[in-house]
């Protein structure tokens, strides 16, 4: 399945809309789409994963690569993603340093 | 035992996860199952593709063989690059995973999730070829 972002910074908030499936080949549009938002120092990145279907190591590695591109005190929401993807970033305990929510703002 | 070439590129691994969830499907693993099979199937395949071949300059294929028998699915990637063994790689343990995200050591997180994803991950090498072995349980409806 394809995969597509979009992205938006709105006052220090940064939303990207990932669909499709996050592998190690769309991982590299992921994180040049996370260098583009860095540039704009946002506080906040919400990233929309509702249609995504697949996330592989890759996708996560970009999710530490935007912590340690942004900074410390960038907060990641990570938005209604499918049970699968939870499982996996419960499974490498990511979910301790993101938070997964069912709507951005709350 | 059935067998399906991929070349060894990254544009291989879409039609690879595929190809292994129609198989998985067609075995009778459930939705969960079927996923963690493909989760670990592209972790291992994308080491493959970037660590065995390109970073050594070479072109090359993963044969993929699949076989249903005894309530088991067994899925086989064999290739030509020089021998690696996955599961003598250092994975994270529960100290890395508590660490905060800007401390977190980035390897290691592929080859965790493919352990964790199939009831058995083996590699052998024999023939001059990697052989990954994927075997996954399949439990009765």
């Amino acid at each position: 399945m394809d995969f597509t972002i979009t992205s938006e910074v709105v006052d220090k908030v940064a939303k990207l809309t990932l669909s499709g499936e996050l592998d190690s080949l769309s991982a590299r549009v992921f994180q040049k789409e996370i260098e583009k938002v860095a540039l704009e120092s946002p506080t906040e990145l919400v990233l929309d994963m509702e249609n995504l279907a697949f996330m592989s190591s890759a996708g996560l590695r970009v999710l530490i690569f935007s912590k340690q591109k942004i900074g410390v005190g960038l907060t990641i929401y990570v938005v209604k993603p499918q049970e699968s993807i939870v499982d996996t970033l419960e499974k490498t305990g990511l979910h301790h340093s993101v938070n997964i929510v069912d709507q951005y703002p709350a | 035992m059935e067998l399906k070439t991929f070349p060894a590129h990254v544009d291989s691994l879409d039609p690879l996860r595929q190809y292994v969830k129609e198989i998985s499907q067609q075995a009778g693993l459930d939705k969960k199952a079927t996923y963690n099979l493909i989760l670990a199937i592209d972790e291992i395949a994308t080491n493959i593709i970037l660590y065995g071949y390109q970073n050594a300059g070479l072109e090359g294929i993963i044969d993929v063989k699949t076989e249903v028998a005894d309530n088991q699915l067994k899925v086989i990637f064999e290739d030509d690059a020089a021998p690696f063994d996955p599961t003598t790689r250092e994975l994270p343990d529960q100290e890395d995973f508590d660490l905060p995200l800007d401390e977190r050591p980035i390897g290691g997180l592929g080859i965790y999730l493919t352990i964790n994803g199939v009831s058995e991950f083996k590699y052998e090498y024999s023939n001059n070829r990697n052989r990954n072995i994927f075997i996954v349980d399949i439990k009765s409806p």
